[in-house]
């Protein structure tokens, strides 16, 4: 093993939005930063569904709205119950916005050439093996036969953690800490997007399903406008899936995409990309015991920090500004003696004072709820049936409770009902 | 003391995954990446090879827009010493003969040099034309399809073993001289996170515009450019057909499909 006579100050692995957001704010504060990235560019390893919630990104970049690659202002919010024939639809549609959406790749490309106007190094196609310890101390990272030497080390290696389990930090992720995202990219003419979703030039649209699109598994698929295309996909609790799907998950992304309700938006359109990406879902078994070390602090996916709010995640966001902390917390050790783990509890700190924290206690029941089978299958049935009975008229018509007792018959009690009534308002 | 080796590399769209615009006839690159052609990187792993046995200085040369320098730095990565890259507006449109004269320049600028590698064709066009070109530009000898060069230092010759398609040719050439290295030769060797950083950090790459070389913008980009696409054919795709005939008799089974063939007029009856 050979040792590499260039000394960082910094060195971030992962070039998405926590480890470039990471090196950016680190170049900023003119530490001497190393940015590596296993894929050919920067967020080539990244996947999301769709959407970015801007406010903590406008604190980190200066005239973040003006420079960054931002496809469509979210202004049109969709909710839809669906079964095989039927939707109910909550709209809700702003003059205001404070979310956008864009392709992950071009922004974290985005982020890490920002990184680099900073004056960081960034470096693709490296992979790291190992990350570099001495008596206990992070000190670098190896690549292949090569050591690069660092006061601190930034993982932000993503949800795949081959780093950190390698290090013994964390455990090998489980089924059930985790959710498969499954995403694909119809090519769409903007105009034509325009037209069908009813939206002005750069406006969005944002949708969420809930209903039988996953097979009865907990999950929920969406749709969101890029500029001239659409991204959609369904999300699926990892270990429901594992136990329950009896075909391959392509097929029902598929079935989604040829749904009625569905297919008629995208008749011009044609398939230009299919992917796939684990979402951390249980944070708080799959979080490291601790974000900071000697020599080492974990940001963004790898640390766990993403926001399942239910009807929406917040990932990119959280991640970016978890990087953005981490940043911070190494130059307040840098001015204290250095980067001990006492000195980078620093980092602990900032996330508990900032909306980070914040939100995750405030959403650490999701995870639980989310795998109540019955919110994702009887209520949206029962929703559209008894829209159903209100809507579609011969003869004689219904009064809406009579309706709905006969919906409810046989479903769900009373009790079970006001039960989870009280729950999903309590924990969404 | 060694070989002062130059080796041409060309950045190209990744035609993996390029696709022809039916309707213009032209190559949609948008949204494309761009990649070293990989043939040239046959041609770097040569020159690593036979400055790894017989010491000296490899430089890589590119007329490409300034993205190549991301090229560049990627064959710095695998250990060539520095990278040179002639790029200017004027260069731009140019066909292989315009490319070859633009190439010979920065040579002859180089200047000091024993042997020049390149790859066997470039996965976007295919010509094949370059090494001839270069060489014929320069005045130098010209050996393609190799596999195996040996150098001797006394007498300031290499002996190079070329393919052919039953058979290998061995030559003996005096040096400077030309050589293209044939396809899948040699795999390229993995990039090196110590080489990559000194592409970051040591200004290892030189950008020359017309004004640097002794040029005659005439002779360059388009205007230098006698070759004319005059147009594109599409090879007829064939829509696939498939049958399935369930029989577990050989015979019959073989009967059968012998019959469709005929029906298909893919064999004589």
């Amino acid at each position: 093993m050979s040792v590499i006579n260039q000394r960082f100050d910094a060195i971030v692995i992962g070039a998405g939005p926590a480890g470039s957001t990471a090196a950016y704010q680190l170049a900023k504060m003119g530490y001497k930063t190393l940015l590596l990235e296993r894929g050919r560019t920067p967020g080539s390893k990244n996947m999301f569904g769709g959407r970015v919630y801007l406010q903590p990104l406008k604190d980190i970049y200066d005239d973040f709205e003006k420079k960054a690659p931002i496809h469509r202002w979210v202004k049109k919010e969709r909710i839809s119950f669906i079964d095989n024939e039927n939707s109910t639809t909550i709209e809700y549609e702003s003059t205001k916005t404070t979310s956008f959406t864009t392709y992950l790749t071009q922004l974290s490309g985005w982020m890490a050439n920002q990184a680099v106007n900073q004056g960081a190094i960034l470096l693709t196609e490296i992979r790291v093996d190992k990350l570099y310890r001495e008596n206990n101390v992070f000190k670098g990272v190896v690549v292949e036969d090569e050591v690069v030497n660092a006061d601190v080390v930034i993982d932000a290696e993503g949800i795949n953690r081959l780093l950190l389990e390698e290090a013994n930090l964390v455990e090998k992720l489980k089924p059930n800490q985790v959710a498969l995202g499954v995403k694909e990219v119809i090519k769409l003419d903007s105009n034509l997007i325009n037209q069908l979703f009813g939206l002005d030039n750069n406006d969005g649209l944002s949708w969420v399903f809930i209903g039988n699109l996953t097979n009865g598994i907990p999950g929920g698929a969406f749709l969101y406008t890029n500029r001239d295309s659409i991204s959609l996909g369904i999300v699926l609790m990892l270990e429901e899936a594992i136990r329950k799907l009896d075909k391959h998950i392509y097929k029902l992304v598929e079935e989604f995409r040829i749904h009625p309700l569905i297919n008629k938006y995208l008749k011009e359109g044609r398939i230009m990309e299919y992917s796939t990406h684990l979402i951390p879902e249980d944070i708080n078994s799959l979080k490291p015991r601790k974000l900071y070390y000697d020599g080492l602090l974990i940001v963004g996916d790898a640390a766990g920090l993403l926001l399942n709010q239910g009807y929406t995640y917040r990932g990119v966001d959280f991640a970016a500004y978890s990087g953005y902390l981490a940043a911070k917390a190494y130059d307040y050790a840098h001015n204290n003696g250095g980067p001990t783990s006492d000195n980078l509890s620093k980092y602990e700190e900032l996330l508990r004072n900032s909306f980070i924290y914040r939100m995750l206690n405030k959403f650490s029941g999701v995870t639980e709820l989310m795998k109540k089978e019955r919110l994702f299958n009887t209520y949206p049935a029962l929703i559209n049936e008894l829209a159903s009975r209100l809507m579609h008229i011969d003869y004689d018509s219904y009064k809406i409770m009579e309706a709905f007792k006969e919906v409810k018959k046989g479903r769900i009690s009373w009790l079970t009902l006001i039960k989870d009534l009280w729950e999903v308002s309590r924990k969404i | 003391m060694g070989l002062e080796i130059i080796v041409g590399i060309k950045w190209v769209p990744n035609t993996t995954s390029v696709n022809i615009d039916p309707k213009t006839g032209t190559l949609i690159r948008e949204g494309i990446p761009s990649v070293v052609n990989p043939h040239d990187l046959t041609a770097v792993e040569m020159a690593l090879r036979l400055k790894d046995r017989y010491g000296g200085r490899v430089t890589a040369i590119s007329m490409a827009p300034p993205s190549a320098i991301a090229g560049l730095e990627h064959v710095i990565g695998m250990g060539v010493d520095r990278g040179i890259l002639a790029s200017d507006r004027v260069f731009a449109g140019a066909d292989t003969l315009a490319t070859s004269y633009v190439l010979a320049k920065v040579i002859e600028k180089i200047g000091d040099y024993d042997l020049i590698i390149m790859g066997h064709e470039t996965i976007d066009s295919s010509t094949a034309h370059i090494g001839a070109q270069v060489a014929s530009w320069l005045k130098l000898p010209y050996i393609y399809y190799a596999k195996e060069i040996d150098y001797n230092e006394k007498e300031k010759s290499i002996m190079v073993k070329r393919i052919l398609e039953n058979a290998f040719e061995i030559y003996k050439i005096k040096l400077p001289a030309v050589v293209s290295i044939a396809m899948h030769t040699y795999e390229p060797r993995r990039i090196k996170i110590s080489n990559k950083l000194r592409a970051k950090m040591e200004n290892l790459i030189q950008v020359w515009t017309s004004k640097d070389l002794d040029i005659d913008v005439n002779c360059a980009g388009l205007r230098g450019s006698p070759t004319v696409v005059s147009a594109i054919d599409f090879v007829p795709k064939v829509p696939r057909k498939n049958e399935i005939f369930n029989e577990k008799d050989p015979r019959k089974a073989a009967k059968w499909l012998i019959q469709k063939l005929i029906e298909e007029g893919l064999l004589d009856p």
